[in-house]
């Protein structure tokens, strides 16, 4: 899995790939929990191969996390196959998720 | 006769410290023989033994000899001994206070004076870090010498691989007191899902779940519908049937026990004369996802049937649709009535549909266990394999279905121990 940081005027992108498993998850929890507190963050998506329950988890934990601290957050460019199991658990109404990072950081400006 | 010399003494004491090390396996018993022989054969005034608490990158002060001190953590890199940590150097400090990495709190607190300071790493045999001993004042009020380094690389490098043997019999005993837990766990787990099913000339029912190696969070539950009035007998059974299926996310422990918790909500909700299937998960969503830090959650597909008229009702919390198996032959996916996972927050809605099942057919709900199953060459077995199956079997009758699915996973899987826990329920109505 690699984890991207990118601070940009709109805010701040963090660029993951990858598989998201149970393998993976703890690093991914602390890497997007540091940046729980950003007023505006965009999780870019795009180049993530899988996400497994336990990937879902630490997505669950980010967004009430953003959500307490006020915070603006979307996620953005998931594969069909990725979107299918936020869609499966019935999780993608609780988050912003756009098709691409302008997209997301249009959103949540 | 021969003239025994200080060196020779403390040569022969180096020996008894070493046999001393060699038959002590258990590590609090070998931490104190370190730290009393150290001190001992060194003739200093106190020891103090860090040990290397690797997936912290910290020094913990296990033992601190003819001190008060509590524990002490020190991060690798910091102070003399994390220093010596660092470097795995041995370093020898004739005058401490003159050192700017020595640390005079200490001294203050206890009222001691330190005044040379002999400190060693400890490493194991192929030279990992497994603490560090640290030498304080040696007793003739001299400073350590060149002769005190020989004696304390000798008794280092005994007392390091002592150290790495009693910790990993200690990591091993560790292990095997989790893996009896977990075994326990499981043992409870299993106890707690029903095996004996509600029966009718109009029914078949029938469920099974074939534990993962590790303990899962997979469950199923099938119980007999009370309704409650004010009148005697005030609760009686109205012959329908509430069930669910469920699956919590991860593994291990916590799997288990959040799936135990979900399963008593369920059995609490149902039993409480919830009116449909929705309000039930809605309920026990709500008792979840308080204080649910960690965001575990659980998808549960919940039903209420009734046999005599065919008509069920459900929930999907982010479950995998069930399927429903058609006397015609015919195999549908159960139209979704989708709603979220339960236990990430609070309040979420759920909804309810219905479907009425007619003579002859089933419906047969399952975990992502049955259709992400791998064999021992990783492949999957998949979605379409599974339909395919469930096609040219759909018309047995449910206890044979459900085992027989078992037992084409099993097959399947070619002896590969199953990564998730594998559910199965179905039921079916029969012609009256």
């Amino acid at each position: 899995m690699e984890i991207r940081e990118d601070r940009r005027e709109q805010g701040l992108v963090v660029a993951v790939g990858g598989r998201i498993d149970s393998n993976t998850a703890g690093e991914l929890e602390k890497a997007l929990l540091a940046h729980a507190a950003e007023p505006r963050l965009v999780v870019d998506l795009g180049a993530v191969e899988y996400v497994s329950s336990a990937g879902l988890r630490v997505f669950l934990m980010l967004v009430k996390k953003s959500k307490a601290g006020g915070g603006k957050l979307a996620l953005c460019a998931l594969a069909p196959g990725v979107k299918q199991v936020f869609d499966l658990a019935g999780f993608t109404p609780l988050f912003t998720i756009e098709p691409d990072v302008a997209a997301a950081l249009a959103r949540i400006a | 006769m021969s003239e025994t010399t200080p060196r020779a003494d403390r040569l022969q004491s180096l020996l008894d410290v070493s046999m001393a090390l060699a038959t002590q396996l258990d590590l609090d018993s070998l931490l104190q023989v370190i730290l009393d022989q150290a001190r001992a054969v060194m003739e200093a005034e106190r020891s103090t033994l860090y040990v290397y608490d690797a997936p912290r990158d910290v020094l913990v002060s296990r033992v601190s000899g003819g001190s008060a001190a509590g524990l002490i953590e020190v991060p690798l890199g910091k102070g003399i001994a994390g220093h010596v940590g660092a470097s795995r150097e041995l370093l020898n400090i004739p005058d401490a206070y003159a050192d700017p990495r020595f640390n005079r709190d200490v001294d203050k607190r206890e009222g001691f004076r330190t005044r040379s300071i002999l400190t060693v790493p400890l490493l194991s045999h192929d030279a990992r870090l497994m603490g560090v001993i640290q030498l304080l004042n040696k007793r003739s009020g001299a400073a350590f010498d060149a002769e005190d380094e020989v004696l304390v690389r000798a008794f280092a490098s005994h007392a390091g691989v002592a150290l790495e043997r009693a910790k990993l019999v200690e990591d091993a005993l560790e292990k095997q007191r989790i893996e009896e837990g977990l075994r326990l766990a499981h043992d409870i787990q299993m106890g707690m899902l029903p095996r004996h099913f509600p029966s009718s000339p109009v029914l078949e029912i029938d469920a099974a779940l074939a534990p993962a190696r590790s303990v899962g969070g997979d469950f199923y539950d099938v119980l007999e519908r009370r309704t409650f009035s004010d009148q005697p007998p005030f609760g009686k059974q109205d012959g329908k049937i509430w069930f669910a299926i469920g699956d919590v996310s991860g593994k291990g422990i916590g799997a288990a026990l959040f799936m135990a918790i979900t399963r008593t909500m369920f059995r609490a909700a149902a039993g409480a004369g919830a009116p449909d299937p929705a309000a039930v998960l809605a309920q026990v969503n709500n008792e979840l996802a308080k204080d649910n830090e960690r965001s575990m959650f659980v998808t549960v597909f919940a039903g209420l049937y009734d046999p005599a008229t065919g008509v069920l009702e459900y929930a999907n919390g982010g479950h995998n649709p069930p399927y429903v198996l058609r006397a015609s032959g015919a195999l549908e996916v159960l139209p979704n009535a989708a709603s979220p996972a339960l236990g990430v927050m609070e309040d979420l809605p759920f909804s309810v549909a219905r479907l009425e099942l007619g003579p002859g057919d089933a419906l047969l709900a399952y975990t992502d266990g049955v259709n992400e199953a791998q064999n021992t060459r990783g492949l999957l077995y998949g979605t379409d394999r599974f339909e395919a199956w469930l096609k040219t079997a759909l018309v047995r009758p449910v206890p044979e279905l459900v085992a027989s699915l078992m037992a084409e996973i099993e097959r399947f899987e070619e002896g590969a121990a199953p990564a998730d826990d594998i559910t199965v329920l179905a039921f079916r109505r029969l012609a009256s």
